[in-house]
């Protein structure tokens, strides 16, 4: 399911050209509208690989889990630290899990 | 380029031995010793003995950085540092860990947890440890030339103490001579002085210096470049006379038919009578076309209006007999290399016409404060006079501030008129009398004058009454009577606003103005300093102020101008550095930085202009890709930190804090909290920024991710930041890492800012003792492990 962007949130990364989102984006899905802020253009093409939410540095952008895997309500949430990423897992019925690993090599 | 092995000397101090009462030093030393690459790890007792060896360790390159434990003076501090300088150690491969200023020795603490605190805490600034750098200073070049805009009593003040210190200064004026408005005033309070005086003599002094450039009829029309390097460009008007060859001997001015009408507001004839018309006398010009430079004759070549030359006149090039009269002159352009700017644009009187109720511009008898001080020279006879203070000032419709200084100058007209015209009844309507410091006694002086009457409340109509006197309607609100009277003359008090000048360099050198027009500065530490690195304002343009202060505001406007004028700039090694590689030109830095120090690269990248740079780290903060870290503080050394810290080393269920306090305020206020003995809990660990406005989200992401149970960052209040906004742009952004959370269904209150003030010690221990508390009552964090 495709990326559901915050408007309130989103600032267009302040740029004259390309959000972050717009950049990270495998598909090259993300654009800004007129208004400046971040929408996916195609979103039957995505592929929830989750880059534009992990990027986002407003946490403006959340995708919801494909229907094959959790129904709404069902949430993934990335957390992005120097070198640490943290999962955030919430199932339908609202069972948590977490996980968190260390990505070396993000600071060299 | 060959990476060095980090090999640390690691040295407890203990003066007293008052570690060693609450830690056990020898666990500490053993745990310590272990790590790779720690070569020498041990506790001292006294600086002196120690110090020759440590040294001769460091020569024989057996370690390349010393990592000192413990609490220093800064005496020892510096002896330290000058020994072993001298031995070869660049001054940024030392870490200090005081440890007694987190929390090391509270009384009631037991002491494993305290050992196992010290121990996290030495790990910390260890890891840090490892990551530093030898660091040099930049020296860059400059120029020692500094620009002067605008030649009033404060930029000529500033021009002759940097002359006096042998600094080369261009004074930039849009007039035809110096000394701005405080050369048209008859006479100056307290000393009721000439201020032609005291002007001459700062004239006297760029008269007789070879190290200034006077730009008379002149503006700036471009200012590009950074602090030590500006390029100036300016455009002289044509004076069309050669200012080589003109002597002032005023042939010319004998000869020339055109004299320059008044600025006329439009007096109606109609109210005009005897009285009236003595006062337009008084206040009439018969200036010539050609004149001497206004409004100090310096330069003391003539100058002429063109426009008010009659067609195809040439009266005075034929009687000049120097041959000075060039009518045929163009306007020039000029371009130099200044190393900062001062601005002393001062400032212009409000428009008094605006302030229809007093008939300003209507009434030839209505006349504004500074007219007055024309009028003064030589008064016509007058029984009856008004003034009216604030006219337009502190008024919701006008200006919304005081003026400060028409109090006063009012009082001195006062007494100066009743010096010329001791029967002469004065009313004086004031809505309070401000006479700030020693102008008191002038207010008393006043007061105890004959027919001198204070009315409190200022009139509400003023209207052509008979004989052309005015008729004033007022409400004395002290006795609560209505006063009718009849004056001959009206003085009204107009205020202060920044003057023409100061908008058009506004808008060129974009400065931030603050919301009267005036420029904005940092108001008490330093007041001269604007918000762009190498410009700084002087005088009234910074706010309405009276001649004596303008003069102490322009000479330390010249004293902070000097570190731009030393022939280099000296960069500590403390900016910003943005790695290229990651920077996907958001260009978030760009706009967040409170001194606009970036500029484009040919690429489209940010680059630093590092005199501008002021070093507060909010572009490390604000940067999504981590791309940006101060030199000696680098984000990674701050993610290694975070991650030595072991959040359960007390137990799993009680909480642990990370602050992160601004060096500034929030961090002496943790320090004194310790100072005075206040029961900090073990729980809370900290680290020391350089603003608030420098931590970055993914730094908090990474403490939470470690399982640290909450995050505080500790800056200071609104409005209070040395850097502009550091600490609201971190309340946005830890605002949204919050709402993330929550979304997580992790409290988001575990994310805290909050304001602390430098001695809001005990607020700072009543805060950290409360958010343990809501901690507590949380839980543990979920990432906890």
């Amino acid at each position: 399911m495709p990326p559901k962007i915050d408007r309130e949130k989103c600032d267009s990364c302040k740029a004259e050209k390309e959000s972050l989102c717009e950049q990270i984006c495998p598909g090259d899905l993300m654009t800004l509208d007129e208004d400046k802020k971040a929408y996916c253009r195609m979103p039957r093409d995505c592929w929830d690989c989750m880059s534009c939410v992990k990027a986002c540095p407003k946490g403006a952008i959340e995708t919801r889990i494909p229907y094959q895997l959790g129904y709404h309500v069902a949430k993934l949430i990335p957390m992005m630290g120097t070198n640490t990423i943290t999962w955030t897992c919430i199932d339908i019925n609202g069972k948590v899990e977490r996980f968190q690993y260390i990505n070396r090599g993000m600071l060299e | 380029m060959q990476k060095t092995v980090p090999k640390t000397g690691i040295f407890i101090f203990d003066q007293g031995k008052r570690l060693a009462r609450s830690i056990d030093l020898d666990a500490v030393i053993q745990r310590l010793a272990r790590i790779k690459n720690v070569i020498r790890c041990e506790v001292l007792t006294d600086l002196a003995a120690p110090l020759p060896s440590i040294k001769e360790d460091f020569t024989s390159d057996k370690f390349n950085r010393i990592f000192w434990v413990g609490k220093f003076s800064d005496y020892q501090k510096k002896t330290i540092q000058s020994e072993l300088s001298s031995a070869g150690l660049n001054p940024y491969m030392y870490e200090w860990c005081d440890l007694e200023e987190q929390g090391i020795g509270t009384k009631g603490v037991d002491s494993g947890i305290q050992t196992q605190k010290a121990i996290i805490l030495i790990q910390m600034t260890l890891a840090r440890t490892r990551l530093l750098e030898p660091l040099e200073p930049l020296e860059l070049p400059a120029v020692d030339a500094s620009l002067i805009i605008g030649a009033g009593v404060s930029g000529l003040h500033t021009a002759t103490s940097l002359i006096g210190l042998c600094k080369k200064v261009y004074l930039v004026e849009k007039e035809s001579g110096v000394g701005g408005k405080v050369a048209s005033l008859h006479r100056l309070y307290p000393r009721i002085c000439d201020p032609r005086c005291g002007l001459e003599f700062e004239i006297q002094k760029i008269r007789e210096s070879d190290m200034i450039e006077v730009h008379t009829l002149s503006r700036v029309k471009s200012l590009f470049g950074s602090p030590g390097n500006f390029d100036v460009r300016i455009e002289k008007q044509s004076r069309y006379v050669s200012e080589e060859k003109c002597n002032a001997c005023g042939e010319c001015m004998k000869v020339c038919p055109a004299v320059i009408p008044e600025e006329q507001r439009s007096r109606e004839s109609a109210f005009i009578n005897e009285t009236s018309q003595q006062v337009l006398n008084s206040l009439k010009s018969d200036k010539k076309a050609i004149h001497p430079a206004v409004p100090m004759t310096y330069p003391s070549t003539f100058v002429i209006e063109r426009q008010y030359c009659p067609p195809d006149c040439r009266e005075c090039v034929k009687a000049c007999p120097a041959l000075a009269v060039e009518l045929e002159q163009t306007s020039s352009e000029l371009a130099f290399k200044v190393g900062a700017v001062i601005i002393t644009t001062g400032w212009d009187p409000y428009q008094l016409s605006k302030v229809d109720e007093y008939g300003y511009g209507i009434y030839p008898n209505v006349i504004s404060n500074l007219e007055m001080e024309r009028l003064l020279e030589d008064p016509p006879v007058l029984k009856e006079i008004g003034f009216i203070q604030c006219a337009g000032s502190r008024d919701e419709r006008h200006l919304h501030y005081c003026s400060s200084v028409c109090c006063s100058v009012s009082l001195k007209q006062v007494l100066f008129l009743k010096e010329k015209l001791p029967d002469a009844l004065c009313y004086i309507f004031y809505q309070d009398m401000r006479t700030p410091g020693f102008d008191e006694e002038l207010y008393q002086k006043v007061k105890s004058l004959n027919n001198v009457i204070f009315i409190r409340g200022n009139p509400s109509t003023v209207k052509p009454g008979d004989n052309g006197k005015l008729r004033i309607h007022a409400e004395d609100t002290l006795s609560g009577k209505e006063i009718d009277l009849s004056l001959d003359l009206l003085v009204l008090a107009g205020g202060m606003m920044p003057s023409q000048g100061s908008f058009e360099i506004a808008q060129l050198l974009n400065l931030p103005q603050n919301n009267f027009g005036f420029f904005e500065s940092h108001l008490q530490c330093h007041p001269e300093e604007s918000q762009r690195t190498g410009i700084l304002v002087g005088g009234a343009c910074r706010g309405p102020m009276n001649i004596s202060q303008s003069i102490e505001s322009s000479h330390r406007a010249a004293m902070e101008v000097l570190p731009f004028l030393n022939r280099t700039i000296l960069i500590e090694p403390k900016y910003p550095v943005l790695d290229l590689t990651k920077c996907d030109k958001c260009k978030r830095c760009m706009e967040e930085c409170p001194f606009l120090s970036y500029v484009f690269d040919e690429n489209g990248f940010p680059s630093l202009d590092l005199t501008k740079c002021r070093q507060c780290g909010n572009c490390m903060g604000i940067c999504p890709l981590i791309a940006i870290s101060l030199r000696n503080n680098t984000i990674k050394q701050i993610a290694a930190q975070v991650q030595a810290i072991k959040p359960s080393f007390i137990s799993k269920e009680e909480p642990v804090i990370l602050a992160f306090l601004c060096e500034n305020d929030a961090y002496h206020a943790a320090q004194s909290a310790v100072e005075y003995g206040l029961p900090v809990p073990p729980n809370v660990f900290f680290i020391k920024v350089p603003c608030a406005g420098s931590v970055n989200n993914a730094l908090v992401a990474d403490a939470l991710a470690f399982g640290i149970d909450g995050v505080l960052i500790a800056g200071c209040k609104d409005g209070q930041c040395h850097y502009v906004k550091g600490n609201q742009l971190v309340k946005t952004r830890s605002g949204d890492l919050s709402d993330k959370l929550q979304k997580m269904m992790i409290d988001p209150q575990r994310v805290r800012f909050e304001s602390l003030e430098i001695r809001d010690s005990k607020k700072y221990v009543e805060l950290v003792k409360s958010y343990i508390e809501e901690l507590r009552a949380m839980g543990p964090n979920p990432f906890k492990s």
